[in-house]
């Protein structure tokens, strides 16, 4: 099991966001992180990264917390944060260069991967450029590339599909799937409703800080028959249903 | 709208007090004190040399009267959103520029009187004019910059007439000849000439009232301005609002290449391209490090050079260590896993190679200066035992009662 997320209590001041948050990404899993603004995704997402402490409950990842082992918790994350963010100060290869330093990645294997990348989402001619000249699409890009070089067991993808072309929509799910296929875990939220449908093993419905239901879309269906048929539907009929109460 | 400029006013006077009084909190004030007694000397003493009628005297004033014109800019204070936010407002906007030019053209008006206080004494020492005169041109100056700000509310508006914006010409030009024409004996001509241009302008301003404003020009105006008030006070303290944009710099890469790509070498990476590309901190040590070069090869004495020495090597690493918290924003910093000892090490050994660079040049100057061998000797063990304290003492005990 990668991440476990066990009852969960957090936020960023004093008041919890998060109520008792429990679920769990299993080795070459996808699960798709849904709900609405201010449903708790990213505050979640800041917890399992270490940006943020919880007030109760315990993270692990391959059974390390990480106040266990700082360092090996960090080293088994890559993270694509929403609103791609970079050194001002340093160029595209720059970044790649950094990420693999951190990671004490090997140059040569790690190299070879990033030209691969690079050449899939047409960045190995601006190797040497800024992120100030890069559009939002091209920064996702180098994200997504400095993401997939580190070979780290679980990937954090914070809402992807918003800003990307369909081509890179269509690269990034790809690389997805060959992380899965290799055994990497991977926790994607999003609103993108009918591509995480496609493309999610499981679904984990967050709403106002708690996890109002998880499982595949078949077991979904099943807690909420009459919901519909499709995430969209039973995502919906979940909400009203939580506002008319 | 009135009341929008005014509130907006209070808060942008309390954020320049603040910076205000951090200025003056600082160690830096110390030195700058020294810098200005030592220049109101200099003047004082240059003055004494001074003899009438001499004839580069009209053209210096001239031209400091010209210069002393460019000070004081129009704040209008407008704020990115405004586009959004005041547009439905447009019709209104002509009193908000009220406002804004009150406060803007009292503010140029002192400084252009102190301008003109700090150039009088000069002006009696050459060449005695009539106080009557001398009152003229001070109008004419005035007049000046009146219409200064009636030009500078003009081109915020979209004004097809092309002539209104060769801002050169109304800046530089006109004013220099209306100002020639009062300095050189004709006063009254100088002043009828300001006053035409003044009202000329302020009727003209009046015929473009139909004119749409031109949001963007005049946001892009104020955030200039501003980034210019910041990059002042940046030279004495850390700005946040202040993000300047990176350069490439490719003839210190060699430098920067210096640095192998090893894991226990990611933050020194990271910092050291930090501080060469981005204009802010490296900006910061270029200015303090030549200023005080300057300082160190006019002053001359035996202990005085080393205390100066000392005390801006201790500026120099005092303002070096926020620059440690620069990347604290961006979230990898905080995912990379490596210890927070190593981005300490990372950091200390760039704040070493910059202290130690300029406690050598400091130290070549102190020579240079001096021609003492014995007095370069005792600078340089006090700037290598200041250097060592400074980073393996005074830098982790900072950066941890930052925490």
């Amino acid at each position: 099991m990668t991440l476990q997320v066990t009852n969960l209590v957090g936020g960023y001041s004093q008041i919890p966001v998060l109520k008792e948050v429990t679920f769990d990404v299993q080795n070459g899993e996808l699960v798709g992180l849904i709900g609405l603004n201010g449903a708790g995704k990213s505050t979640t997402i800041n917890h399992i990264i270490g940006l943020l402490t919880p007030f109760k409950g315990e993270i692990k990842i391959n059974g390390i917390t990480l106040n266990q082992d700082k360092n090996a918790y960090k080293k088994q994350i890559a993270y694509i944060p929403e609103t791609p963010i970079l050194y001002q100060e340093l160029t595209l290869k720059e970044h790649l260069e950094m990420t693999m330093m951190a990671y004490s990645l090997d140059r040569d294997k790690a190299w070879k991967k990033a030209n691969h990348l690079l050449s899939i989402f047409r960045l190995d001619n601006k190797l040497d450029w800024f992120p100030a000249n890069f559009s939002k699409g091209m920064k996702q890009k180098v994200m997504i590339v400095c993401a997939f070089i580190t070979e780290a067991p679980l990937f954090i993808i914070d809402e992807p599909f918003l800003g990307l072309d369909p081509l890179a929509v269509h690269d990034l799910l790809d690389l997805i799937d060959e992380q899965k296929q290799k055994g990497a875990s991977v926790l994607m939220s999003t609103h993108v409703l009918d591509t995480a449908e496609k493309y999610c093993d499981r679904f984990v419905l967050l709403h106002d800080g708690t996890v109002k239901t998880e499982g595949t879309l078949p077991e979904l269906r099943k807690a909420l028959p009459d919901a519909g048929e499709s995430l969209d539907d039973i995502y919906m009929s979940m909400t009203r249903a939580d506002q008319h109460e | 709208m009135n009341n929008l400029y005014r509130k907006r006013l209070a808060s942008h006077l309390k954020e320049m007090f603040k910076y205000l009084r951090l200025v003056f909190n600082d160690h830096f004030v110390f030195a700058l004190l020294i810098f200005i007694g030592g220049l109101g000397l200099a003047y004082s003493n240059g003055l004494k040399g001074l003899s009438p009628h001499l004839w580069w005297a009209r053209p210096v004033i001239v031209v400091v009267l010209l210069l002393v014109l460019q000070l004081g800019r129009f704040a209008t204070l407008f704020q990115d959103a405004d586009v959004v936010f005041l547009l439905p407002r447009e019709a209104d906007i002509r009193q908000y520029l009220k406002g804004a030019r009150l406060y803007s053209e009292g503010l140029a008006f002192i400084y252009e009187l102190f301008g003109m206080f700090i150039l009088l004494p000069f002006i009696q020492v050459t060449d005695s004019m009539p106080v009557f005169d001398l009152a003229m041109i001070a109008v004419a100056q005035l007049l000046l910059k009146d219409s200064l700000f009636s030009l500078a509310i003009v081109s915020r508006f979209q004004v097809k007439a092309s002539w209104l914006k060769q801002t050169f010409w109304f800046k530089w030009l006109v004013p220099l000849i209306i100002l020639l024409v009062s300095v050189y004996g004709m006063p009254l001509i100088g002043l009828l000439l300001a006053l035409i241009l003044a009202v000329g302008l302020r009727v003209a301003d009046r015929r473009f009232n139909a004119v749409p404003f031109d949001w963007w020009h005049a946001i892009g105006l104020e955030n200039n301005r501003m980034l210019g008030v910041y990059r002042f006070f940046n030279l004495f303290t850390n700005v946040p609002m202040l993000k300047g944009v990176a350069k490439r710099r490719r003839y210190l890469d060699w430098l920067l290449n210096s640095v192998k790509a090893t894991p226990k070498n990611t933050y020194l990476y990271l910092y050291s391209r930090g501080i060469v590309r981005s204009g802010e901190f490296s900006g910061l040590y270029l200015r303090l490090t030549i200023l005080g070069m300057i300082l160190l090869y006019f002053v001359r004495g035996t202990w005085l050079p080393i205390a100066l020495a000392a005390l801006f090597l201790y500026l120099i690493g005092f303002q070096l260590i926020p620059f440690y918290w620069q990347f604290d924003d961006i979230v990898f910093t905080h995912l990379y896993p490596i210890a927070e000892s190593q981005r300490v090490n990372g950091f200390r050994r760039l704040m070493f190679a910059l202290t130690g660079l300029t406690a050598i040049l400091f130290l070549i100057m102190v020579i240079i200066a001096n021609l003492d061998w014995q007095m370069g000797l005792i600078t340089l063990v006090i700037e290598l035992v200041e250097v060592v304290l400074m980073v393996q003492y005074y830098l982790p005990l900072r950066l941890k009662r930052k925490k």
